[in-house]
């Protein structure tokens, strides 16, 4: 207990040195996070809100905004823990002046994966505040119980993005993980179209994406739908345990980095 | 006298083929200074790492504190301050940011930082500078910074990897003088420098390791002593015909010929008439070169 406590205060003290530098570059970074997912928003739904009627049982405002806070959220997350966390692993040394005090390379992660999903959050928020005010959100209630699975999803696609940054050896790097993760989740996980109307052989590689599952639990509950328990348990299931397996991953491939 | 701070014991380090450290053996007494001297890759800065607990050991015993670094806990970590080679201040912060987030990892409170931070800026003489962004200090400025950074946790083991490279002759003043303040107050230093005369200022030990072994140690002194004797007179080639030299310690450095002599008057009054020379004190920076040799090192 006295251990997870000491866990717990090591890895908020980094994510509090990530929120100070935040302060300082607030506006490019919310540029990034909220204008540029708001953009979208804006651009989607009028245009594609004026020639769709209807997607998936709902109208394209309805069907787009819970869309967009999870690509808000998984964007937010993953560009943090990626280009963000690889400039302080690399070129700026951050991450060598943080070990070498008692931060251990456990609670650096979790701080830069709580930070990361704190980012996230803002962006969601943001999108759903906006939709709100657009009339794009059915359910005030169920938007609210999104939330929380939002912060559990961000922090997995935070976790995933730290994989990427434990095997990066330069920035170009990680164009494949934009080329072949972000961009397939905001292409084919149901942001903008139901997965359903993809073509047969691409409806795996939606399943295998985590954002498709969470898109599968955000949408019906932002819409005020009924949502099957036990279904969505799976979803969230699916996430929790592939963040998981990405943290586990990042930690030793940090550590054997790091230290070896 | 109390326990060793650092205790080493065959410690070896390989990074895939490449043997960085090849079993090396050295103790570090409390309220010491020890210099680390070798050229750049005979594997200070990896030992260094090792005792930081940043870089784990391939065989070999190493305590710090008594305990095996490997299980080094929160408490005896904090004991150690870190100035590492390359300055990894947080550039997005202020001095004074730098210190309280670095102050947090140790979960210092607020209350103490609000007393130490001041304290330790106007000991590096740097209070003036408290809100100034680290991009728009100097190089010795940030160098101070970083020492300062790394006595945030009042450390009872500081680890210096070249503190003063690349500063101007005034920074390293500064920077020295406030390193034997340190060592008054019984901290003990483990510092590795290319600065010889630097090393034979500060330290009271000095360990030269080349290729990942330890070539000699020592005082200073005895180190001049045993390997180029007092004095060093550089004859020009080439040499007279009649000067028999054979007696003479000495090294051949291409134009001239290094000769390692205790008593200077012996030595000139084998020497022809007009002959070229130059004499002066035998230094540290001699001892480093007859050990490790007059090569260049690129890595």
């Amino acid at each position: 207990m006295q251990e997870a406590t000491a866990i717990a205060r090591h890895s908020l003290a980094v994510t509090r040195r990530q929120y100070l530098v935040w302060r300082k570059v607030i506006w490019p970074s919310l540029a990034t996070n909220v204008a540029s997912p708001l953009l979208f928003l804006f651009a989607f739904g009028f245009g594609l809100g004026a020639v769709v009627d209807e997607m998936g049982g709902l109208s394209y405002l309805a069907f787009i905004v819970p869309g967009m806070m999870a690509y808000a959220a998984m964007f937010a997350a993953s560009f943090e823990t990626t280009i963000g966390s690889f400039a302080r692993l690399d070129f700026q040394k951050t991450w060598d002046a943080t070990l070498a005090t008692p931060v251990t390379l456990l609670e650096l992660l979790l701080g830069e994966a709580f930070w990361a999903t704190c980012k996230a959050m803002i962006s969601a928020t943001c999108v759903l505040v906006v939709g709100v005010l657009w009339g794009g959100v059915g359910s005030a209630a169920g938007a609210l119980l999104c939330l929380p699975l939002l912060l559990l999803a961000a922090f997995a696609f935070a976790t995933c993005g730290l994989v990427a940054t434990a095997y990066a050896r330069s920035w170009e790097f990680f164009s494949y993980y934009f080329t072949f993760w972000i961009t397939p989740m905001f292409v084919f996980s149901g942001v903008f179209f139901a997965v359903d109307r993809f073509p047969a052989y691409v409806q795996p590689i939606a399943w295998v994406l985590p954002m498709t599952h969470l898109i599968q639990v955000v949408r019906p509950l932002v819409a005020g739908q009924d949502v099957a328990l036990l279904e969505a348990l799976g979803h969230v299931t699916y996430v929790a345990l592939l963040g998981a397996a990405a943290f586990v991953v990042a930690y030793f491939r940090l550590k054997r980095r790091l230290f070896d | 006298m109390s326990a060793p701070v650092i205790i080493a014991r065959g410690l070896e380090k390989s990074y895939g083929r490449v043997h960085a450290v090849r079993g090396i053996d050295f103790e570090v007494a409390r309220g010491r200074c020890v210099g680390l001297l070798g050229p750049n890759g005979a594997g200070k800065t990896t030992t260094m790492r090792m005792i930081m607990g940043l870089t784990t050991p391939s065989a070999g015993e190493l305590r710090v504190f008594g305990e095996p670094v490997a299980r080094l806990t929160r408490q005896l970590k904090a004991r150690i301050g870190l100035v590492p080679q390359e300055n990894n201040l947080d550039p997005d912060l202020s001095v004074r940011q730098n210190l309280e987030v670095y102050g947090r990892y140790f979960s210092l409170p607020a209350a103490l930082l609000a007393e130490r931070i001041p304290a330790l800026l106007a000991f590096m003489q740097l209070g003036e500078r408290r809100e100034s962004g680290v991009n728009q200090l100097s190089g010795g400025m940030k160098r101070r910074l970083v020492l300062a950074r790394a006595l945030i946790s009042d450390p009872q083991l500081v680890i210096l990897d070249e503190p003063t490279t690349g500063l101007d002759p005034q920074a390293r003043v500064m920077i020295w003088k406030r390193l034997l303040d340190l060592k008054r107050q019984g901290l003990t230093l483990l510092l590795t420098t290319h600065y010889m005369d630097e090393a034979q200022r500060l330290c009271d030990e000095i360990i030269v390791i080349d290729h990942g072994r330890i070539l000699d140690r020592g005082p200073p002194q005895d180190l001049i002593d045993r390997h180029v004797k007092g004095h060093v007179f550089e004859v020009q080639k080439p040499l007279p015909s009649g000067f028999r030299d054979g007696q003479w310690e000495q090294e051949d450095i291409g134009d001239a010929i290094l000769y390692y002599v205790e008593t200077p008057r012996a030595f000139t009054e084998d020497l022809p008439e007009d002959v070229v020379y130059w004499h002066r004190q035998a230094n540290l920076e001699d001892v480093f070169l007859r050990l490790t040799g007059r090569q260049l090192r690129e890595n």
